[in-house]
C-alpha cells in the first residue's frame, strides 16, 4: 500500500471518464472525480468494464438506510397499530447507533392486510428482517416485512428459549415445545449475514 | 497614535510578525476517543478544541428533521477562563450564538449534507484561549474534525482575518491588533477552488483598500491550508501504516 494512494478532501483524483466513474467517498466537480473524505483510494471493476472509484476511511462510517434497503431490526414495543424497532444493520453493515423504524398493521404481509394482528406477528425482542418503504413523515423510518423472505428471524420464547420457525405464521420454543405465531421469515441464504466473533 | 504602534517603522507588528506573517499553527487530530472526530490547534496563543459527533438520528424534536439532508449542529463555546477577564457563561450569550450560527453557514458549504437525510452532526467547538481570530480557529480545528471523523466533504475549509494598518494589510491578527486596531475581515475559503464561503468585516475601510485586505485574507488562508494539510497527511501516515498491520 503506497502512500500515495492516500487522499484528503477536495484532492483530484481522476477525470469522469468512459472507464471510471465515481464511488462512494468521492464526488464530481468540473469534470473531475474528487476525494470527499481522507482516506485510501481503490480502483474496483463493476459489470460493466468500469473502475469504480471509491474512497474508505478508516472508520466505516454508518449509513443511513435508503428507500428499499434491507434492514436487520431489533422490535422494540408494540401496539394493535404498529410496532416500533431499533434498526441495528443496513444492507450487511453494522450501524454505530441505531435508527427507529415503524412497521405499520397494513405493512406486516402482502396478503390479508386487514386480518393481520400485531400480537401475533412481532414481540418485543425480536429480531426481524425488514425493507425501508419510505422515510416516513414522522422521525421514524417506514417498513415492511410484505415478502416472504422479510419477518421475524430470531426470537425467544415466553419460557425463554430460543424459537425455530416450523411454518411462515409459527414457532416453536426449543425448550417446552410451545408454539408461537410469528411472521415468519423464510430465510435465504443471500439475506443472512454470519457474523464469527 | 496606536496604529503606528501597530507596525513599527522596521515593519514589524506589535509581536515581532511580517504583515504577511501567520502566527505559529500547531495541530493534534484524534484528540478525544470518545466523538467519532476531533481536533485540536492552537494559533499562536489561540487554542482551540472542536469535536465532531455523528451522523446519528435527530435528537431534540422531529421538526427539526430535514428530509433531503442531515441537520448540522454547531455549538461554540468559550471556556471561562479564555479570556482576560473571567467570563460569566462559556455560551448562550449574543456572541457566541452569533458564532455558532456562522460556523454552521460555514460548514453547511463544505459537509455533503444531503447524503445523509433525516439525520443529525453535531460540530462542539471550544475555545480554550483566546487571543484573537477565535473564529478562524474555530474553522480550522472544525474542519481537522469533520475530516478526523470521515464525514464526506467537497473540501477543506480554512479561515483567516486581515485587517490594515498605516495602508499596509497585516494577516492573522491577534487580539490585540483586533482591538487597537479599527478594522477586521474574516474570510473562510474551499482553498482548491478559491471560493469565498464567508466573509465578515468589522469596523470600516475605505474602499480602495478593500480588495488588498481581502487578497491578504485570501493568502492567508491558503497559507492556512498549506499547514492543515501537511498535518493531516502527518496524521495519516502512521494511520496508513497501522492500516497495513491490519491488513
Amino acid at each position: 500500500m503506497s502512500s500515495s494512494s492516500v487522499v484528503i478532501p477536495g484532492q483530484r483524483i481522476c477525470k469522469v471518464e468512459e472507464e471510471h466513474i465515481a464511488g462512494i467517498g468521492t464526488y464530481v466537480r468540473n469534470g473531475f472525480i474528487n476525494s470527499s473524505l481522507l482516506g485510501i483510494v481503490t480502483f474496483t471493476p463493476n459489470k460493466e468494464d468500469k473502475q469504480e472509484v471509491t474512497v474508505a476511511h478508516e472508520r466505516e462510517h454508518s449509513l443511513v438506510p435508503t428507500l428499499g434497503s434491507l434492514v436487520t431490526a431489533r422490535v422494540t414495543n408494540l401496539n394493535q397499530r404498529f410496532c416500533k424497532c431499533s434498526i441495528l444493520n443496513v444492507d450487511g453493515t453494522n450501524l454505530i447507533e441505531p435508527y427507529s423504524g415503524i412497521v405499520r398493521k397494513e405493512d406486516v404481509r402482502a396478503t390479508d392486510k386487514d386480518k393481520v394482528e400485531m400480537y401475533s406477528s412481532f414481540r418485543p425482542g425480536d429480531i426481524i428482517l425488514a425493507r425501508v418503504l419510505t422515510y416516513g413523515d414522522l422521525q421514524s423510518f417506514l417498513l415492511t416485512t410484505g415478502e416472504n423472505e422479510l419477518g421475524v428471524v430470531m426470537a425467544t420464547s415466553e419460557a425463554g428459549g430460543s424459537l425455530v420457525p416450523i411454518s411462515w405464521n409459527e414457532m416453536q420454543c426449543s425448550k417446552t415445545g410451545n408454539k408461537e405465531y410469528r411472521k415468519v421469515a423464510r430465510v435465504q441464504p443471500r439475506n443472512v449475514v454470519i457474523n464469527d466473533g | 497614535m496606536a496604529s503606528l504602534d501597530l507596525l513599527s517603522d522596521q515593519g514589524f507588528r506589535i509581536d515581532g510578525r511580517r504583515p504577511k506573517e501567520l502566527r505559529k499553527i500547531q495541530t493534534k487530530l484524534g484528540v478525544f476517543a470518545q466523538a467519532d472526530g476531533s481536533a485540536y490547534i492552537e494559533q499562536g496563543n489561540t487554542k482551540v478544541l472542536a469535536a465532531v459527533y455523528g451522523p446519528h438520528e435527530v435528537r431534540g424534536g422531529k421538526s427539526k428533521v430535514l428530509h433531503d439532508k442531515a441537520l448540522l449542529n454547531c455549538q461554540y463555546s468559550m471556556a471561562v477562563f479564555s479570556s482576560g477577564e473571567r467570563k460569566r457563561r462559556p455560551r448562550g450569550d449574543r456572541k457566541s450564538m452569533e458564532m455558532t450560527q456562522h460556523l454552521q453557514q460555514t460548514f453547511e458549504a463544505a459537509i455533503l449534507t444531503h447524503l445523509y437525510p433525516k439525520s443529525q452532526i453535531d460540530i462542539f467547538v471550544e475555545v480554550l484561549q483566546s487571543d484573537g481570530g477565535n473564529y478562524c480557529a474555530s474553522v480550522n480545528a472544525a474542519t481537522l474534525a469533520v475530516i478526523d471523523a470521515g464525514l464526506p466533504m467537497k473540501d477543506y475549509i480554512t479561515a483567516c482575518s486581515a485587517s490594515i494598518v498605516n495602508d499596509t494589510p497585516i494577516v492573522d491578527i491577534n487580539n490585540f491588533e483586533e482591538s487597537a486596531g479599527n478594522l477586521e475581515i474574516l474570510i473562510a475559503v474551499l482553498p482548491k477552488s478559491s471560493q469565498i464561503v464567508f466573509m465578515e468585516m468589522n469596523g470600516k475601510l475605505h474602499e480602495d483598500h478593500l480588495e488588498k485586505v481581502i487578497d491578504m485574507a485570501m493568502m492567508g488562508c491558503s497559507d492556512v491550508y498549506d499547514i492543515l494539510d501537511q498535518s493531516v497527511r502527518d496524521h495519516v501516515s502512521h494511520l496508513s501504516s497501522a492500516l497495513c498491520l491490519n491488513k
